[in-house]
Order: C-alpha cells, then structure tokens, then sequence
C-alpha cells in the first residue's frame, strides 16, 4: 500500500488556554477528495491554518508530500494551494492580475504565470471579464476568482476552506466541475463545508471534527450507514447525530 | 529579491490604478509648491500693517500717520477703538497702536504725552517688526519736540519768536532725516537668505514622513483584504515580503518628495545639478528611515485606522520634537526628547543642503544616524511582526 498524501498526527493548537485543535489525526491519499466537516468554532479553519503553514502547531505535527509541516514548511509551501474561507483577493486589480501575482508568488516565471493566469480564467469561465476590476465582480465570480488563484503554480494539495459560501447554483455547479477534474489528474483536495450534500458528492472519506476533535471518520456512505439505511439517511442527519442540534455561534 | 520587488512592484500598480489617491497624492507635492511660490516667489521684503486707533485726529496725530504711511514696509490701516480692541480679543489683528484723544493738545501745550501700543503676546515677527518702525517714528517726533525745548530755553529772552525756534527746528529735523550727520554705509556680502531655502526642508521633511503612514497600513490592509494569510502560504519568505512593502512604502513618500524637489529646482533655482543629487539622496534615505519605523508601526498595529492612528501620532511628535515649526533651545528636555526624532537629523542636514548650500560631508552624522534607523527598525518589525501574530 502506497504512503499516504498527507498524513497528520495528534495536530495540536491552543489559543489563550482554549483548546482549538486537540489532538486531530487523519490521512489523505493522492488524488483523494478528503472533507472535514464540523460546527462553527469545530476547529477545521484552525488545522487548514496549521496545514497551510500559516500558524505553527503546539504538538503534533503533519507530513504533506513526505514534508514535515514544522521543519519543511518552505518545502511544503511549493507544494500547496490555499482556497482560503474569506475571499482573499487585491479588488482594485483585475482578476488577472491578481492570478499572475499570486502565480509569481507561487514560484511561476512572468510567462508561466501568464500563460496559467489565462488557462485557469478560461477554466473559471471569466475569460472576457479577466481585464476587470474585481470590484466590479458579482458574489459568485469573486469565488470562482479566489479558486482559481488556488490553483496557479500547479499545486498537488489544495485547500478549500468553504469554497462556496454565498454564491448562486451555477458558479457552485462551475466549482464542483472544477474540483472534480482536478481530481482527474490527480491533484488531492481538502475540503471544508457546511453543505453535507456538497461533501456527500465530492468527497470520497470525510472527517467529522467538534471540539478540536475528530469524532467520526470514514466514507459518506459508511456514516450513513450506521445509523441507518444510507439511501434515505443523508450526511446532514449523520452530522446533527454526532454534534448535537445545539446552536453553534 | 525578485518576490520583493513583485510586491512592491503590485503595492504601486494598486497605487496607480487607484485614480483618486494617484491624483491627490501628486498633486499634493504641486499644490505645496503652489503655496510656496505664492508666498515667497514675487518679492523677499517684509510687509506689515500697522493698525491705529486715532482718537486725536490732531496735528501731531496727523504727522506721526503721515510718518508711517510714508514708510514703504507698512500698510496703516485705522480702526475705531471699540473694533479694534474686538479684533485684538480674538486675535484678528496681533497689535494695535492707540493715539489718545489729547495727544496733539498736550504736546501743543508743552506737556508730555502717551502712545499705547498693545499686542498679543510677544506679537510674533510682524507685530514685533512693526512696533519697531513705529516706534522709530515716535522717537523722530520725540527728537524734534526735545530740541525745541532746548533750543526754546536757550534762547528765553533774546525776543526770538516762538513761531520762529518752531519753524527752524522743524527745518533743521527734516533735513537731519533727508541728509543725517551719521549716516550707514550697506556693505552687502553675498544675498539675503532665501525664504523658499529656509522653508523647504520643513516641507520636505514632512513629505517623506508620508512614507511612515504608507508603511503603517503595509501589514493592516492585506490583513483586512485577507491577502496576506494567502500570501504567507506561497512561496515568499516574510523577509521578501517585508523588503517590498518597505520598498513600497519608502518609494511612494520618496516620489512625492521628488515632485517637489524638481518644481523648486526648475522654478527657484535653488539648487545646482550636484547640490540636487545631494539632497533626492538624501531625502531617500530619509524615506527609508521613514519607511522602516512604518514597517515599525505595521507589525503591531491589527487594524487600518489603528495603524493610522499610531503613525499620526508618530509624525505629529516627531515634526514637533524635530524643529521643523519652531527653533528648540539646547538644554531644555524638549531638545533631549527632540534628540530621538528622525526628523531633527534630517532637517539638520536638509538645512545644511537646502538653506546653507552645504555638501554631502556636512550631513555625515545626521546621514549615518537615518540610515542606522533604518536598520534597526527593519530588524525589530520583523522580529515583532511574527511574535505579535503568530504568524511564520
């Protein structure tokens, strides 16, 4: 059996004496969609952060790509994108721009991000709005934008923290294609949402976290399973099983 | 360095795409050097007012006004007294010369008489400036009515008339005041200060403390905009992104600098080519300084208004503390504090370039000290830049 993509191990944060993340472990095998689900506050933007090297671990500690989080973070960082939950984009730039800066910053040459900057807006269907200003972008464009800097300097992990919140169904149905064929050629995804039926259809194992814990891993359909027939159980049910229908604000 | 240079290279593309800030910020630098040329281009010699108040409306009133509308460095301008006090209260007007009512009768009658001059303060430059030609005016008045006296005693019973000492020595002043016994010969060396030399590294100092507000926000705004999270999981070092928002901040403070420079240089003349070189190096020096306490302020401050609120304050006690509105007097604690302002040293050596015509081995201390400010700035931002958020 081949190594695993991303392996992570007992992942620890503390903020202020609040435990955010408490020992989470799973792994990832190349070319899978993975989804961590979990409540507001669960602890899910906190281990992308850690995994994304942006914030360093209390204990514990991951491998991306055979590379330590903690002592290859620059190795890692050649090797990931970031789909960040806020959008993340330079508004008073065009949206091409923004994708040949982030490129440059992935590591491209002018040409290379150039050239990539046009493929993945043609990609995002934004081609003949690609010389606008961001600011001038609807909701769900902005999102389809935020995806497509992801992808700029050929990442093999990317990160998609809520990569959907507040669009409308056709730039959400453009993003599930969009994953989907990066999953084709073998690019690993990993996947937060709130929306159970978006990781019931792309994810192919996800992790349900809550308190800074993982409290239940497996594919959709086994989780289903358990607690009842899976083709009338949805994930939606299993995940208000496990974490309670108490308001998480 | 290449990922340094894409960032500040982005930082001034946003600049320039933002046609709002790109044109205020230009024209800022335009607009000063307006100011200075509509205070300092047309003539160099002072003018002031004198204000009045006559309650005489007598002879000798009438002369000591003649004598001061006849000077060429003063407007008079007459007020009634109840105006006058109203705009002495709130400082409309700076200082105010009084003429009694029984000036002329007193004098007439041989008795001493009383100008009151009251002013605001010291009554600053002008007001000081003006009481002294007024009073020189006085003195004239003073002068004739004392030789009177004593020629009129000297002469008591010798059936000279009295109309006749008057007119004589009335004569004798006037042609004391036309061709003095003493007279001053002007022996000029070299011209006068110029006033656009002795203003301009003020302002100048005050352009490159731009780039400390610029710098402030580095940090803050990619924050909000939440590009900087995105930037710090690609492959620029914090080092690379440090050295270009410094390069942004610095270069933006430096144009605007620039702009006004050359204006001066072109419509001045205050500069020769190499004097010029001198002081856009120094002043990107000073920008540089600038720049790094701005990186200072941008790795601790969470928020945009945060950031602005820390380098206002930062570059309001720094112009105060370093001399560029008032003079500090050595010894005082104010001139201690002033020792820690980037801007004493950099008006100093402005100073010695722009208003001394000096060279660049006048400002080695002041270069040194901007250029180790620099240095150390940059190390102890980005030291608290990843202890302050945690972040790599």
């Amino acid at each position: 059996m081949s190594e695993p993509f991303v392996a992570v191990k007992d992942l620890r944060k503390d903020f202020n004496g609040q435990k955010a993340v408490d020992g989470v472990s799973f792994t990832i095998d190349k070319g899978e969609c993975f989804g961590l689900l979990g409540p507001n506050g669960a602890g899910k933007t906190t281990t992308i952060r850690m995994l994304a090297t942006v914030l360093a671990p209390d204990g514990g500690d991951a491998a991306i790509g055979g590379f330590s989080i903690k002592n290859q973070a620059d190795k890692v960082r050649e090797i990931i994108g970031v789909c960040p939950q806020d959008l993340a984009l330079y508004e008073e730039m065009s949206a091409v721009d923004n994708l040949i800066f982030f490129g440059k910053m992935a590591g491209l040459s002018g040409k290379e991000a150039r050239e990539q900057a046009a493929a993945n807006l043609r990609l995002m269907e934004l081609s003949d709005r690609g010389k606008d200003k961001i600011q001038k972008y609807s909701g769900g464009m902005k999102r389809r934008v935020n995806l497509a800097i992801a992808l700029m300097g050929h990442p093999q992990l990317l990160f998609l923290d809520e990569p959907t919140v507040g669009i409308d169904p056709q730039s959400r149905n453009k993003i599930f294609e969009t994953i989907q064929n990066l999953q084709k050629q073998g690019i690993t995804v990993l996947y937060t949402t709130h929306y159970m039926e978006e990781a019931d259809h792309l994810c192919k194992r996800v992790a349900i976290i809550d308190g800074g814990q993982v409290i239940a891993m497996d594919s959709p359909y086994e989780l289903k399973k358990k607690i009842g027939n899976p083709d009338t159980v949805t994930l939606e049910h299993v995940f208000l099983n496990l974490t309670g229908r108490s308001l998480r604000d | 360095m290449k990922n340094a240079l894409a960032i500040a290279l982005r930082e001034i593309k946003s600049y320039l795409q933002d046609r709002g800030d790109l044109a205020f910020s230009l024209l800022l630098p335009v607009v000063t050097f307006a100011l200075i040329y509509g205070a300092f281009g047309g003539q160099n010699l002072f003018h002031g007012t004198a204000n009045i108040v006559n309650e005489d409306n007598g002879p000798f009133a009438q002369s000591l006004l003649n004598t001061l509308e006849h000077n060429n460095s003063l407007t008079v301008k007459i007020l009634k007294a109840s105006d006058a006090e109203a705009k002495l209260g709130r400082s409309d007007i700076i200082q105010l010369m009084v003429i009694p009512a029984d000036f002329s009768s007193k004098l007439a009658a041989g008795q001493p008489a009383q100008i009151t001059f009251k002013q605001r303060g010291n009554g600053g430059q002008e007001g000081q400036i003006v009481y002294s030609i007024e009073n020189a005016a006085i003195s004239d008045l003073n002068m004739g009515f004392q030789v009177q006296a004593v020629v009129s005693q000297a002469l008591d019973g010798t059936g000279i008339s009295t109309s006749v000492i008057f007119n004589t020595v009335q004569q004798a002043v006037a042609t004391e005041k036309t061709s003095p016994s003493v007279s001053i010969r002007e022996d000029l060396t070299g011209s006068l200060p110029d006033p656009v030399g002795q203003f301009l590294p003020g302002i100048i100092t005050m352009y490159v403390l731009f780039s400390i507000t610029i710098g402030a926000r580095a940090f803050a705004e990619e924050k909000r905009k939440g590009t900087l999270e995105r930037l710090l999981t690609t492959r620029i070092t914090p080092g690379q992104l440090f050295t270009g928002k410094f390069l942004a901040g610095m270069g933006r403070g430096f144009v605007q600098t620039v702009i006004l420079l050359v204006l001066s240089y072109a419509v001045f003349h205050i500069f020769t080519p190499l004097s010029f070189l001198e002081v856009i190096g120094l002043s990107l020096v000073f920008a540089a300084a600038g720049g790094a306490v701005g990186m200072l302020i941008a790795s601790v401050a969470r928020t945009p208004d945060s950031a602005n609120w820390i380098a206002v304050f930062f570059t309001m006690g720094t112009v105060m503390l370093g001399g560029t509105f008032f003079t500090l007097t050595k010894g005082t604690v104010i001139y201690t504090l002033s020792r820690f302002s980037i801007n004493t040293y950099a008006n100093q050596a402005f100073k010695a370039l722009v208003a001394r015509s000096g060279s660049f081995t006048d400002v080695g201390v002041p270069f040194i000290i901007l250029a180790g400010v620099t240095v150390f700035a940059l190390l102890i931002s980005r030291r608290l830049f990843s202890a302050v958020s945690g972040q790599r």
